[in-house]
C-alpha cells in the first residue's frame, strides 16, 4: 500500500484504515515467518592462525539452523581444519645442537643451540560435525540435544550432551542443567611411545606399546541466567568434568639434563629424553560468571572463569567485548582478553639425572605458570541485507622458559547468507 | 544433611531474590536484540573454544568444553 493510497483511505474511512492496516501488517508478518520456515539460515566463516615459527591453520566452518513451526531448533555444523607448522616436543633449549628422533621412528631432526626444540614433521587435517537439536516442551521448559564427531589421523572423538532449561520469574531467571559423555581414541604416529621409557636414535627400535589408547570424559553444567533490567543479563555456572584414560601426549618428551644443565649423550642421540607421563584421570571445576549490558545503544559484554583441577591446575581468565553500534549497521568492537595459569604439579621443564624420575612429569608448555593476552577488535558491516564481519586479534603467551614465548595472529571472516 | 539443607535454603534466598529482578514481558525489546544474546557469536566463539583449548591448561565454563581434538 503507497502512502497516497494512504492518505485517500485516511480521508475516507478510519476505521476501513485500520483494518486494512491490520490487513497488511498480518500479510507481512505471514511472509516473513514463511521464509524463515521454509529457509536455512547460513553462515559461512574460514578463520587463519598463525604462530609466529611454529603452527599455521586454515579453518573454514559453515553452519546451518532452521527453526520450525513448533519452535523446535536444529543446528548443524561443520568445521574442516588444515595444520602445518612445527610445535614444541618438549626438550629444554640448550647450548648445544639437539638431535631427536621423529614420532614415527623414521628419521630424525636437529635443532641449532640456544633454539626451542620444534618438531617439524607436525602436519594434520580434522574434520569435525556437530549438530544441535532444541525441543520447546511446553512455555516455560526445552531440552537441548548436543553431537559431535572429529576425525584427524591420529586421533577421533565422538561426544553427545542433553541439557533441560526451565524458565520462571515470568522468564526472567532460566535455570539450566545438563550432561555430556565424551569417547576419544588417539593413535599415535608410529605407536603409543611407552610412558618414561627414553628415546632411540633412529636407527634402534622405539619403545613402543600399543597402537592406540582411549580416554572418555563425563561433564556436568548446571547454570543460571538472569535479566537484572531493561538493559542487563547475567548468566553464571558451575561446571564438574571428570575423565578417564589416556591423558599424555603421545608427541611430548622431557629432557634429562646433567647436574651442571648439560645434555647427556645416550642412546645414540646427544642428549637424554623421556616421554612424558600424566595421570590417567583429572577432574576438573570451572565457575563462570558473564555480564551483558546496552549501554545507549553499544554492548558490553564481559565474563570471568575460574577453573581448577586436580592436576594442581587453577586459571583466571577475563574476557571483555565492548561493541559500538555505528550508523547504517556498521559496528566495530574491540577485544581483550587475559588469561593466567598456574602449573599442572607435575610440570617439570627438565629433569637432572641426578634424581629419581617422577611417576608423573611433562614438560608441555601448556602445563606450566602461564599467562596469554588476546587484544583485537572485529568489524561488522552489512552489503546486500547481509551481514559481513572482520576479525583481526594478538595472542601472547608467555611463561618462565623460552618456549612459552609464543606469538599469534588470529585473522577471521564471516559472511551470512 | 546439614549441607543439603543449607544449600536449599540459599538458593531459595537466591532464587526469591531474583524474583524481585527483571522486567515485564513488555520490556524485553533491547534484550530480544540480536547482539544482547549471550553467545550472538557462535561461530567466533566456537573458534575461540578450539584455539584456547589447544593452547591452554582450561576449557569448559559457558558450555561443555570437551574436546575433539589430540591437539598439538
Amino acid at each position: 500500500m503507497t502512502v497516497k493510497q494512504l492518505q485517500k483511505a485516511k480521508s475516507k474511512n478510519i476505521r476501513g484504515l485500520l483494518s486494512t492496516a491490520t490487513g497488511c501488517l498480518l500479510g507481512a508478518s505471514t511472509v516473513v515467518q514463511a521464509q524463515s520456515e521454509a529457509g536455512w539460515e547460513t553462515d559461512v566463516a574460514v578463520l587463519i592462525y598463525n604462530e609466529t615459527d611454529r603452527v599455521s591453520a586454515f579453518e573454514p566452518a559453515i553452519s546451518f539452523k532452521k527453526t520450525y513451526d513448533d519452535d523446535s531448533v536444529l543446528g548443524i555444523k561443520l568445521v574442516y581444519d588444515a595444520l602445518t607448522g612445527a610445535s614444541h616436543n618438549g626438550a629444554a633449549v640448550s647450548d648445544e645442537v639437539q638431535t631427536f628422533t621423529r614420532p614415527s621412528g623414521n628419521g630424525s631432526y636437529a635443532t641449532q643451540s640456544a633454539d626451542v626444540p620444534l618438531d617439524d614433521t607436525f602436519r594434520d587435517s580434522r574434520g569435525s560435525a556437530s549438530m544441535n537439536y532444541e525441543q520447546p516442551l511446553n512455555r516455560f521448559d526445552k531440552v537441548i540435544y548436543g553431537g559431535n564427531v572429529s576425525a584427524e589421523h591420529d586421533f577421533t572423538s565422538m561426544s553427545g550432551s542433553v541439557s533441560y532449561l526451565h524458565d520462571l520469574n515470568q522468564r526472567n531467571t532460566t535455570l539450566s542443567a545438563g550432561i555430556s559423555f565424551e569417547y576419544d581414541q588417539i593413535t599415535p604416529e608410529g605407536g603409543v611411545p611407552v610412558a618414561l621409557s627414553e628415546m632411540q636414535v633412529n636407527t634402534n627400535p622405539q619403545v613402543r606399546a600399543e597402537d592406540s589408547e582411549t580416554r572418555t570424559m563425563t561433564e556436568l553444567l548446571l547454570g543460571v541466567t538472569q535479566v537484572i533490567d531493561r538493559n542487563t543479563l547475567v548468566q553464571m555456572n558451575y561446571g564438574f568434568s571428570q575423565s578417564s584414560g589416556y591423558h599424555s601426549d603421545p608427541y611430548k618428551i622431557v629432557s634429562v639434563l646433567n647436574a651442571d644443565g648439560s645434555l647427556d649423550a645416550a642412546n645414540g642421540l646427544n642428549g637424554t629424553y623421556i616421554y612424558e607421563n600424566r595421570p590417567d584421570s583429572r577432574t576438573k571445576q570451572s565457575l563462570y560468571v558473564k555480564a551483558k549490558r546496552y549501554m545507549q545503544g553499544n554492548i558490553a559484554d564481559i565474563s570471568y572463569r575460574y577453573m581448577w583441577d586436580d592436576w594442581d591446575v587453577s586459571s583466571h581468565t577475563i574476557d571483555t567485548h565492548y561493541r559500538f553500534n555505528m550508523e547504517s549497521n556498521w559496528y566495530i568492537e574491540p577485544h581483550v582478553r587475559y588469561y593466567q595459569q598456574q602449573a599442572a604439579e607435575f610440570y617439570r621443564y627438565s629433569l637432572s639425572n641426578t634424581e629419581v624420575v617422577p611417576e608423573f612429569v611433562s614438560a608441555d608448555y601448556r602445563l606450566g605458570d602461564m599467562t596469554a593476552i588476546t587484544v583485537g577488535a572485529k568489524l561488522g558491516f552489512k552489503v546486500a541485507g547481509h551481514a559481513n564481519s572482520v576479525r583481526l586479534e594478538f595472542y601472547q603467551q608467555s611463561g618462565d622458559e623460552t618456549p612459552s614465548e609464543v606469538d599469534s595472529l588470529i585473522l577471521q571472516y564471516n559472511y551470512q547468507f | 544433611m546439614k549441607f543439603t539443607a543449607s544449600l536449599l535454603l540459599l538458593s531459595s534466598i537466591l532464587l526469591s531474590g531474583c524474583s524481585s529482578l527483571g522486567v515485564k514481558p513488555w520490556e524485553r525489546d533491547i534484550l530480544a536484540r540480536e547482539d544482547m544474546a549471550l553467545d550472538n557469536a557462535p561461530l567466533d566463539s566456537g573458534f575461540d573454544d578450539h584455539i584456547y583449548f589447544s593452547k591452554e591448561a582450561s576449557s569448559g565454563g559457558k558450555g561443555f568444553g570437551g574436546g575433539g581434538c589430540g591437539c598439538n
